[in-house]
């Protein structure tokens, strides 16, 4: 305006400037950090480039000094030399003229061929024509016709077979006139390929252009953007050991199966696949995203998602592991986790709990499980004194009236008795389950219970029952039936009172007392209230379930028994998805970390510290278990798994298909109820690893040896010293495994007068056996058999066989011993096993040789007369 | 060659200048209203302005900056409409492509974010200056009012806009505002007297808001229809309705002396 303050004025210039200059700044920035500052992939591709062209230029060099080595030079200069010799002959005038003249007579030859291919052709639309008229109208002279053209077409066509071959015959003179130039020019070639190679390599990583890397996976409409800064990961070598440039570790076990350019990235290690801008913000490092990446052996909790079946998954070793303690903890007793609704309980059967524990004990044991064994799997409930004894005034009212005691240390048994009990102890390889004074329980997966005080918990006649027959007690049981005679029980049961005795016992109840009925109330009420049931069978409470609170505030109490799947604990199915914000952290809020591992990790380590009136009790669990418990339970997700990712277990294809799972059936059925061999063997798919799978062992072992070996395990059994799994994986020094004697042969079997051995030999033969697995092997007639034994001994030598094998006292332990072998094992799966030994073990370490099938038969010729003459 | 005035004459001479400037410009008082008067964009202000109706100091200029902020939002929202989709399964991935992957998808969405944050302020603010200077009174109460309802308007634009990324922070703030729609007297279900209208979770006006009982891909879809056509419309007849009122009530109010 016109009466503006003139120092006004200027100022408001230098504050327009100012705000230009700003602006402009600001709009510069902008456009920088849009091009460079969020998309910091630009210059990692850039500089992955750079590490990739100086490797391949490297390799180059390499490839050019090598090829100066070998005399590449010179012998390319000689070729070209011979080359220009052949060229020279060629271009002699005879050569040459003959040559011409050849190339005319192929255009003559070529020319006539053309001709009479062409007629052929028209003569074939012609019959074509007439055929056509022929099926529409019928007429006999369209089938005269087609008859003529017939004959004409088959004489055309041994015109154009015979100018065909004699173009071929001038083309094969005029080839052969070039064909020493053609074989130099050749060699040429092919000495130069490898580095014309490696240079169109180094030419063609310059060409690749710097873009964002997306995969796609359309069906969940996921997009991964991590290949933009890690470049290389699916590359077949790395260029750096450095990230984002490296490749993908153990690449050949997870990358294989899995192309990443299927199945992305996310899936497995989570993150955020979309961003881009910052490595944090990628890999889910951020407030408000739920998913931070997995990285190292975490990652394999995702493994879970697709895999129904991971126990022999290749890359799946950890969380396989891991999930064990799911099983050996029974956390689906409490809570509904997927898989596991068909696993049996946990602990064992407390019906008649009174008539087997002393009362003191059992309420010693309430209030502190580890105080007792400190491998007890039972959690603390942190019940007081006067809980402990009304959970235990309820169990004991199941079967009696009475609080009561036996205390074993008062009576002294023979000493005769307990010197057999101990041997048969040792015999039966009771501590191959059992634990104690902290050795054996080597075949961890069998919780079976450690026995070091076992003298103070329980009374001498329910020991003697039990080991008579487990069953009778607890039908459940993974304690086999040893065929003891009543007086080897006695001895085990003298044996064991006097020698694992408890010394903190305090037996309050020798003489009984009464149970008051007030107790028991309050003691079934505790009961029901921390879910006892869910690991034990207990009397009248077979179908205890709980209505879920939800449910209850709406008024249902009743529900039917199908509906009622409700278990005391949060159902887990998919904790490893839940929201962070629905986690409640409650005390622990600003104390730990508010992630969901956290969570977890905090919850396992103090279940009831979040907040009053949790009941979970306290599994007291090594840090390093709460790691594994918490990758396994980060891993029961429901992510959105494309149905092409699933990878169903073997049971769910079964039911999909409609098949019955593999089931014992018949008088084996009755035996291994008893004797419990799938507490160590896997027989088709059920079953533990500890010990061989013998699902065909039918096909496998010869009789007689079945027989001897089951007979006494001891005296053959240490010529098959195998690596015990738990030693390589435990690092205790390898113990000498070996089966226990179960004394098969001396009973029959319920219902029938065969005896125990004879129904296990004939159910091998007639069940365990494999098609693949020949009964004989392919004979050589040819060859005597002396000397394809002899040939077998030098493959065996040649082979390094020994390196692994055993054959008397030479060789190596890592492979079994083969000292006995021509009575062990049939030839047919020695000849099956030798060419390809990974076809009935996957993860057998024997490397495949590669036999022919001629060194096959010689090789099991020789090993078939390994024989150990035993009586 | 050719002067400057000789090139600028040519210039002027052309039928296309003709059609869009007239005549020549003088600055004159005359001219100066012939030029408000021939532009459309202009027409509605008035020809002239008294000086001290552009005091900073009396109007703070928060009309006006409120209208640049609404503009500035037409214009980046418009472009975000480019890159977005109203629905439950592709919504907040669109957002986090603006982020990561879309040219100047960060300038652009926080601009619009800031933007609208910026004009909620400041339309309070202007309603202030106004409640604060008299400047309601009459002959501008009917202008007072219009204000009222473009308050409430960019009330409604900010609340609609802040479901669309479909994240948590709007789903839940949806839920709330839509459950207070709920429990409206007569028209939500769970306000009182709606029993008389014989009113329902599933014919009340939260209903109407949300396309159904829960907030999902219909609720987003009308928010989205709201944010982005419905209320921009109203409102901007409303701001022109709201300009020509200052022209016509006299101009911008002036110290009273």
């Amino acid at each position: 305006m016109a009466n503006e303050n003139k120092d006004n004025s200027s100022l408001r210039v230098y504050l327009f400037v100012f705000f230009s200059v700003l602006l402009l700044a600001l709009s510069v920035w902008v456009v920088w950090d849009d091009e460079f500052g969020l998309r910091p992939w630009k210059k990692y591709q850039e500089d992955y480039k750079t590490l990739k062209h100086d490797k391949l230029e490297r390799e180059y060099k390499k490839a050019v000094v090598e090829f100066e080595r070998s005399g590449g030079h010179k012998k390319l200069a000689e070729l070209e030399a011979k080359l220009e010799k052949a060229e020279a002959a060629f271009q002699s005038k005879e050569t040459q003229d003959k040559y011409a003249k050849l190339n005319k007579q192929l255009d003559a030859a070529h020319d006539a061929l053309v001709v009479s291919q062409q007629e052929l052709r028209n003569l074939r639309g012609q019959f074509l024509e007439t055929e056509y008229y022929f099926t529409k109208t019928q007429q006999p002279e369209y089938k005269k016709k087609m008859d003529s053209l017939e004959r004409q077409i088959d004489a055309i066509g041994l015109v154009v077979a015979a100018r065909q071959k004699s173009e071929d015959a001038v083309k094969g003179q005029l080839s052969a006139m070039t064909a020493a130039k053609a074989a130099i020019q050749a060699e040429i070639q092919k000495m130069k390929t490898p580095l014309e190679e490696a240079k169109e390599r180094t030419a063609k990583n310059e060409q690749v252009s710097v873009e964002i890397k997306q995969i796609h996976i359309a069906d969940v409409d996921k997009a991964d953007r991590c290949q933009s800064c890690h470049i290389g990961i699916d590359a077949k070598s790395s260029v750096s050991s450095v990230q984002p440039f490296t490749k993908h570790p153990l690449s050949f076990v997870y990358l294989e199966k899995h192309d990443p350019n299927k199945f992305g990235c996310t899936f497995c290690h989570r993150g955020q696949g979309r961003a881009t801008t910052s490595a944090e913000k990628a890999h889910g490092n951020i407030k408000h995203w739920d998913e931070p990446m997995l990285a190292g052996d975490m990652t394999q909790t995702s493994c879970l998602n697709c895999h129904g079946d991971i126990k022999s998954l290749r890359g799946a070793e950890k969380i396989t592991k891991s999930t064990e303690l799911i099983k050996k903890y029974g956390c689906y007793s409490c809570h509904k986790i997927p898989g596991y609704e068909t696993v049996g309980d946990v602990g064992p059967i407390l019906t008649e709990v009174g008539t087997k524990v002393n009362y003191s004990w059992e309420v010693k044991w309430l209030m502190d499980p580890k105080s007792y064994s400190s491998i007890a799997r039972m959690p603390k409930f942190y019940f007081t004194q006067d809980q402990a004894e009304s959970i235990a005034d309820y169990m004991f009212s199941m079967t009696g009236t009475t609080r009561h005691d036996v205390d074993n240390t008062k009576s002294k048994p023979d000493a005769k008795l307990v010197e057999a009990g101990k041997a048969l102890w040792a015999q039966s390889r009771c501590n191959l389950c059992h634990v104690t004074g902290g050795r054996g329980g080597n075949n961890v997966k069998v919780y079976a219970p450690e026995l070091s005080k076992v003298g103070g918990k329980v009374n001498k006649e329910w020991l003697f029952k039990w080991i008579k027959n487990p069953n009778a007690y607890n039908p459940g049981t993974k304690m086999p039936r040893f065929r003891f005679t009543d007086e080897e029980i006695n001895s085990l049961v003298a044996f064991i009172t006097t020698e694992y005795q408890d010394e903190d016992m305090e037996y309050k109840y020798v003489q009984p007392v009464e149970i008051k009925a007030a107790s028991i109330t309050k003691g079934k009420e505790l009961v029901q209230k921390y879910g006892c049931y869910g690991c034990h069978k207990m009397l009248g409470m077979e179908d205890m379930v709980q209505v879920a609170p939800s449910l209850k505030k709406q008024g249902v109490t009743f529900l039917r028994n199908s509906e009622m799947r409700e278990k005391i604990g949060m159902e887990l199915s998919s904790i490893g998805s839940k929201p962070v914000d629905m986690l409640d952290f409650g005390k622990m809020k600003k104390s730990i970390s508010n992630d969901r591992l956290t969570y977890i990790k905090q919850k396992l380590r103090d279940p009831r510290g979040y907040r009053l009136g949790l009941r979970m009790p306290n599994f007291r669990l090594a840090e390093s278990e709460i790691n594994e418990l918490a990758a396994v339970l980060y891993g029961f997700t429901d992510a959105s798994v494309p149905t092409r990712f699933l990878v169903p277990s073997r049971q769910e294809l079964d039911r999909m298909a409609g098949v019955q799972s593999y089931k014992f059936t018949g008088d084996f059925a009755k035996v291994i109820a008893d004797v419990k061999c799938t507490n160590c063997h896997s027989i088709r798919g059920i079953g533990a690893d500890y010990a061989p799978d013998i699902s065909f062992a039918g096909s496998k072992l010869q009789e007689g040896w079945i027989r001897k070996f089951l007979a006494n395990p001891d005296v053959i059994r240490p010529l098959l010293q195998q690596m015990p799994k738990f030693g390589l994986s435990s690092g205790k020094p390898l113990a000498k495994v070996t089966m226990p004697r179960f004394n098969l042969g001396q009973q029959k079997v319920e219902d029938t007068n065969k005896t125990d051995v004879d129904v296990v030999i004939n159910f091998f033969q007639q069940e365990l056996l494999s098609s693949d697995i020949p009964k004989a092997i392919p004979t050589i007639a040819s060859v005597p058999l002396p000397d394809q034994i002899v040939k077998g001994k030098a493959l065996y030598d040649l082979k390094g066989c020994r390196a692994c094998h055993q054959i008397g006292t030479d060789g190596g332990a890592l492979g079994p011993n083969l000292t006995n072998v021509g009575n062990r094992l049939n030839p047919g799966f020695i000849f099956k096993h030798l060419e390809n030994a990974r076809k009935f073990k996957p993860d057998i370490v024997e490397p495949n040789y590669g036999f022919t099938e001629q060194e096959r038969i010689y090789l099991t010729n020789f090993l078939m007369t390994l024989k150990l003459n035993t009586k | 060659m050719k002067s400057l005035p000789e090139i600028t004459n040519q210039v002027k001479k052309n039928l296309i200048w003709k059609s869009i400037f007239r005549r020549d410009y003088r600055n004159t008082v005359r001219d100066r209203a012939q030029a408000v008067f021939g532009n459309v964009f202009l027409h509605l202000h008035p020809v002239q302005v008294r000086e001290s109706a552009v005091k900073l100091r009396f109007t703070w200029g928060m009309g006006g900056i409120t209208f640049f902020a609404y503009l500035l939002l037409i214009i980046t929202g418009v472009v975000l409409m480019f890159y977005y989709h109203p629905s439950i399964d592709q919504a907040y991935t669109d957002i986090k492509d603006l982020e990561f992957q879309v040219p100047f998808g960060v300038i652009l969405r926080n601009l619009h974010r800031w933007g609208a944050h910026f004009m909620v302020i400041v339309v309070m603010i202007h309603m202030f200056r106004v409640f604060m200077t008299g400047s309601y009174k009459a002959p501008r109460q009917f202008n007072w009012g219009v204000g009222v309802i473009l308050l409430v308007l960019t009330f409604l634009l900010s609340f609609t806009g802040y479901l669309t990324p479909w994240d948590q922070l709007g789903f839940w703030a949806i839920t709330v505002g839509t459950n207070m729609g709920a429990a409206t007297p007569l028209l939500g279900y769970q306000g009182p007297f709606s029993e008389f209208l014989h009113i329902t979770p599933f014919n009340d006006v939260r209903f109407a808001l949300l396309g159904g009982a829960l907030v999902g891909g219909n609720a987003l879809l009308r928010s989205y229809i709201w944010h982005c056509i419905a209320i921009p419309l109203v409102a901007t007849i409303l701001m022109f309705v709201h300009f020509w009122r200052v022209r016509k009530d006299g101009g911008i109010s002036k110290p009273q002396k």
